[in-house]
């Protein structure tokens, strides 16, 4: 009886220890699940339109888009104003026939944040090349 | 004859220390990877989303303006909007990082002006290149 317990407890040494396999898993899953809101940050890059530049495209006939956030709904585009989801129909034929595909956007103070990214945003899809973010 | 039982297993007494080296070496290589990811300021953001990105780089200073309006560079909170250039300055002096890139992590539900007060501030602190920062793919 005695020889048969000695027997069955060597046995049990030979399988695979899976307890620090699984420690370093769920380890890794914690740090994953905690990582993954900054891997899924972006962001894109904005200058401030300086006047000359500003200056230049009204005399040039406009080679500087200017794109202005009047509300949460309303954007202007050079002189015309349109609606925010209508904005990429209008926005990209002017970036297309545009030489050096800058787009200067301003936005009224109490336009939200997110508001003023979505312009940006469907900006850069229309196609522009740089964008500067005109002060007050 | 009933068989000794401590003289048959006696490493039974030991602690297995192998499972916590492991966990400690595998924490230690995930700190070491994740280390500059994290310097952003524990502050509530909701980032407004956006389908395009164009800037990709890895060593950057946040700009945190938190949804209560609280600011913080990286994951110093700055006390007013007023001395984001003076703590800017700083961290950038601090590692010579005159040209980083500085990303302004904004609320999407916060005021464009403030926003904007903290792209001007950063612009006269001396940072060269700027970003805002959005949350990728959107609804």
């Amino acid at each position: 009886m005695w020889l048969q317990r000695r027997q069955a407890d060597e046995e049990g040494m030979s399988d695979v220890n899976m307890t620090p396999l699984i420690d370093v898993s769920l380890v890794l899953v914690v740090i994953l699940l905690l990582a993954t809101p900054l891997a899924f940050e972006s962001s894109f890059g904005v200058r401030k339109a300086t006047s000359s530049a500003r200056q230049a495209s009204s005399e040039t006939e406009a080679p500087f888009i200017e794109v202005t956030i009047l509300s949460e709904d309303e954007v202007q585009v050079n002189r015309e104003v349109v609606s925010r989801p209508t904005l990429a129909r209008v926005l990209r034929p002017l970036l297309a026939s545009s030489q050096t595909r800058q787009v200067s956007v301003k936005c009224q103070d109490e336009v939200s944040h997110g508001a003023f990214v979505e312009v940006l945003d469907i900006t850069k899809l229309c196609g522009a090349k740089e964008i500067a973010v005109a002060g007050r | 004859m009933r068989p000794p039982m401590i003289r048959n297993n006696p490493m039974c007494t030991r602690i297995n220390v192998t499972p916590i080296i492991d966990v400690a070496l595998v924490l230690v290589i995930i700190l070491l990877i994740t280390a500059p990811m994290l310097t952003v300021a524990d502050l509530d953001v909701d980032l407004p989303a956006a389908h395009s990105r164009d800037i990709e780089d890895q060593g950057y200073i946040s700009l945190t303006v938190s949804k209560w309006g609280e600011i913080a560079v990286d994951e110093k909170i700055v006390p007013t909007v007023d001395s984001v250039r003076e703590y800017l300055v700083a961290r950038m002096n601090q590692d010579d990082q005159k040209d980083a890139l500085v990303v302004v992590r904004a609320d999407a539900g916060l005021p464009h002006a403030l926003v904007r007060k903290v792209l001007e501030e950063a612009r006269a602190s001396g940072a060269a290149r700027l970003a805002i920062a959005t949350r990728q793919g959107g609804e």
